[in-house]
C-alpha cells in the first residue's frame, strides 16, 4: 500500500482532478469529507491530508512515500526529494509586483514583501539592487500598497487581486505547479507501483 | 539563577539509554571492522581550511564551519572524515604499506538550515581500504558497509549502486542547448519534464534508472555496469535481507568527463563505483560511499582508495517504523477543524 499525502485546501480539488483524470479515483476524499487520513484498499493506497508546507517533511521523513505539493513551496522547504512530474493548473507564477510599473534601479536598496524568504533571498542575489526582505504570513499585497515594502514577491493566478489593488505585475520570476513528489527510499521500494501511477499522470496528459 | 537545558539548532545530547544504544551499536561496529583486518585512525576536529578548498563544492562549502583563530589561521570544524585522511595519508603513502585498512569513528559538524529531524552534529562510523586495485576493493568496501548497516535496527535496508561518470555521454549528447548541470539536476530528481523527450535512452534511464541498452552508456560505462552487475548479484544472495538496485539516476551529477561541470552535491570526490544505504522509510541516505582516487592524485599520491561512512544517529533514532495501520486507523478517525 502506497502512502500519498494530499494538500488540504484550495489546491486539493485541482489535484484530485489531475489523479481521476490518471485512473485514481480517490472516493470519498475532499469535497464534504473531513477525514485526514484515509484507507483505501480496492485503489492501494492510504491518503493523509496535510496542509502545504508540512507536505515536503511528511514526504522526506517516510511518513508518506509520495504526495502534490506546490513547487512555490517545494522551492522554499528545500530538503532532497525525487520530482518526477510537474501537474499544469493553469497560469500561476511566482512574480515581483509593485505600486507602479518599474524595477528598482541599480544600486538601489528596497524592501521586499514575501511568504517566501529563502526563494526571494537567492532570486534578489542575482539581480542588480538589493533588498531587505519583509517575511509576511498573508495578505502580501497590501505591503506594496500601504508603503510596508516597495515590492512584494508573490504568486500571481489571474492577475485579477492585482488590478483591483491597482498593483502591477512587474516581472514573472518562475512558473508555479503542483509537483508530484517521492520520497527517495520509497521510490527504491516501490518503484513499479510509483512509476506506474507517474506514467498515467503523464498518459492522462496533465502534467508538464 | 535558571539554566536551560536547550542546545543550539541541530544538537543533541545523549543521556543514559540513548548514550547506551549508540556505544552499543558503535562498540560491535568496530568489532566488525577489527575482525575484518581494518585498524583504528584517530582524528582532531579541528584542521586548517586550504587543503580542503580543491574538494569543495557550492553545496559542501556552505555547510562547513569556519573561524579564524586566534593566531589569524583560517580553522573549519570536521565536516567530512575522508579528505581529511586523504590529505594526512597522501605524503606519507610512499613509507607505509599496502593495502592499508583503517576505520575511523567521531563526530562531523555541518550546517543545515533549520528544519524539523535535521542534525547539525552528525557520529559517523567509517572505512577506508588503500592500495588495492580492480574490483576487488570495491566489492570488500561495499560487503562491510552491508554488514554494518545490518547491525542497525531500522528496516526494510536498501542500497542503492552506481558509478561516477555513468551518464556523461548520455548527458553531453541529450543536453543541446540546455545547460548540463541542469540537466542532471533533472534526471537524478527524476524529473521526467526536465528530461523531455528528446532522448529516448536518458528518458528510459530516468524512469528505470538503467538505459535500455548498456550500450547507450559507451564502451567504458557499459563495461563498467556490466561488472557492477555481477557485482550486486553476488552481494545480493549473500545479503538477502538488504535490497540491493542498480540505479544510474540516482548518481547522475557525479560526472568524470572534464567537458562536464564538477559534481554537485555534498560529496564530490567519488570517481569510480557509488553506493548509498536507506534504512526504515526516511528519504535520507544513512551512509554512502564509494571510490575515490582522484581525491589522491589532487594530493600527488598515486593509490588506489575506497570508504564508506554510516551515520549511527540516522541509523539508530531517525527511522522510526511507520505507525502500523490499526494505529493509523484510529488517527483516521480525527477530523478536519
Amino acid at each position: 500500500v502506497i502512502r500519498l499525502a494530499l494538500p488540504k485546501g484550495r489546491n486539493l480539488e485541482p489535484t484530485l482532478a489531475a489523479f481521476r483524470a490518471a485512473g485514481l479515483e480517490l472516493a470519498g476524499v475532499g469535497g464534504e469529507a473531513r477525514k485526514l487520513h484515509l484507507h483505501l484498499p480496492g485503489e492501494g493506497v492510504e491518503v493523509l491530508l496535510l496542509k502545504d508546507w508540512d507536505l515536503p517533511l511528511y514526504v522526506e521523513y517516510g511518513i508518506a512515500d509520495c504526495g502534490v505539493v506546490g513547487s512555490d513551496v517545494l522551492e522554499e522547504v528545500g530538503g532532497d526529494l525525487l520530482v518526477p512530474v510537474r501537474l499544469t493548473d493553469g497560469h500561476s507564477r511566482m512574480s515581483l509586483i509593485g505600486r507602479d510599473g518599474t524595477l528598482p534601479e541599480p544600486g538601489t536598496q528596497v524592501r521586499l514583501a514575501t511568504k517566501y524568504p529563502r526563494t526571494a533571498r537567492r532570486w534578489v542575489a542575482g539581480r542588480p539592487w538589493g533588498a531587505e526582505i519583509v517575511r509576511l504570513s498573508g495578505s502580501i499585497e497590501l505591503a506594496p500598497l500601504l508603503d510596508l515594502a516597495e515590492i512584494a514577491l508573490d504568486i500571481v493566478q489571474t492577475g485579477r487581486t492585482l488590478e483591483e489593488n491597482h498593483l502591477v505585475e512587474l516581472e514573472a520570476v518562475a512558473p508555479v505547479a503542483p509537483c508530484f513528489v517521492v520520497n527517495r527510499a520509497s521510490y527504491q521500494g516501490h518503484r513499479e507501483i510509483l512509476n506506474d501511477l507517474i506514467g498515467r499522470l503523464e498518459a492522462a496528459e496533465v502534467a508538464v | 539563577m535558571r539554566i536551560s537545558a536547550t542546545l543550539p539548532t541541530g544538537m543533541a545530547a545523549l543521556l543514559f539509554e540513548a548514550a547506551r544504544r549508540r556505544r552499543g551499536l558503535e562498540g560491535r561496529m568496530v568489532e566488525e571492522l577489527q575482525g575484518a583486518g581494518y585498524s583504528e585512525v584517530i582524528l582532531p576536529i579541528l584542521d586548517y581550511l586550504e587543503p580542503y578548498e580543491p574538494f569543495l563544492t557550492d553545496a559542501s562549502r556552505s555547510e562547513l564551519y569556519r573561524f579564524i583563530d586566534r593566531d589569524g589561521e583560517l580553522l573549519a570544524l570536521r565536516a567530512d572524515f575522508t579528505p581529511m585522511l586523504a590529505r594526512l595519508l597522501a605524503p606519507r603513502l610512499p613509507s607505509l604499506e599496502l593495502p592499508l585498512r583503517f576505520f575511523y569513528r567521531g563526530d562531523v559538524v555541518r550546517y543545515q538550515e533549520e528544519r524539523a529531524g535535521r542534525q547539525r552534529e552528525f557520529y559517523q562510523v567509517g572505512a577506508e581500504l588503500l592500495g588495492l586495485e580492480g574490483s576487488d576493493a570495491g566489492l570488500e568496501v561495499l560487503r562491510l558497509f552491508l554488514h554494518l548497516l545490518s547491525m542497525g535496527e531500522a528496516r526494510p535496508l536498501r542500497v542503492v549502486l552506481g558509478f561516477a561518470g555513468a551518464l556523461d555521454e548520455l548527458l553531453l549528447e541529450a543536453a543541446g542547448s540546455q545547460p548540463v548541470e541542469e540537466l542532471a539536476a533533472a534526471v537524478s530528481r527524476r524529473e521526467r519534464g526536465g528530461v523531455g523527450r528528446g532522448s529516448p535512452a536518458l528518458r528510459h534511464l530516468v524512469e528505470t534508472g538503467l538505459p535500455d541498452s548498456p550500450r547507450d552508456l559507451g564502451p567504458r560505462a557499459a563495461e563498467k555496469l556490466t561488472q557492477l552487475v555481477e557485482m550486486r548479484d553476488h552481494l545480493a544472495a549473500e545479503f538477502p535481507g538488504v535490497g540491493l538496485a542498480l540505479d544510474l539516476a540516482e548518481f547522475a551529477n557525479q560526472p568524470l568527463d572534464p567537458r562536464l561541470p564538477g559534481a554537485s552535491g555534498g560529496r564530490a570526490y567519488y570517481d569510480g563505483i557509488l553506493f548509498r544505504g536507506y534504512a526504515g522509510h526516511r528519504g535520507l541516505p544513512v551512509g554512502a560511499g564509494g571510490r575515490y582516487d582522484r581525491m589522491f592524485k589532487a594530493l600527488g599520491a598515486e593509490v588506489a582508495a575506497v570508504g564508506f561512512s554510516l551515520d549511527l544517529e540516522r541509523l539508530l533514532n531517525g527511522h522510526a517504523p511507520r505507525p502500523a495501520s490499526a494505529a493509523a486507523g484510529a488517527a483516521a478517525g480525527k477530523e478536519a477543524p
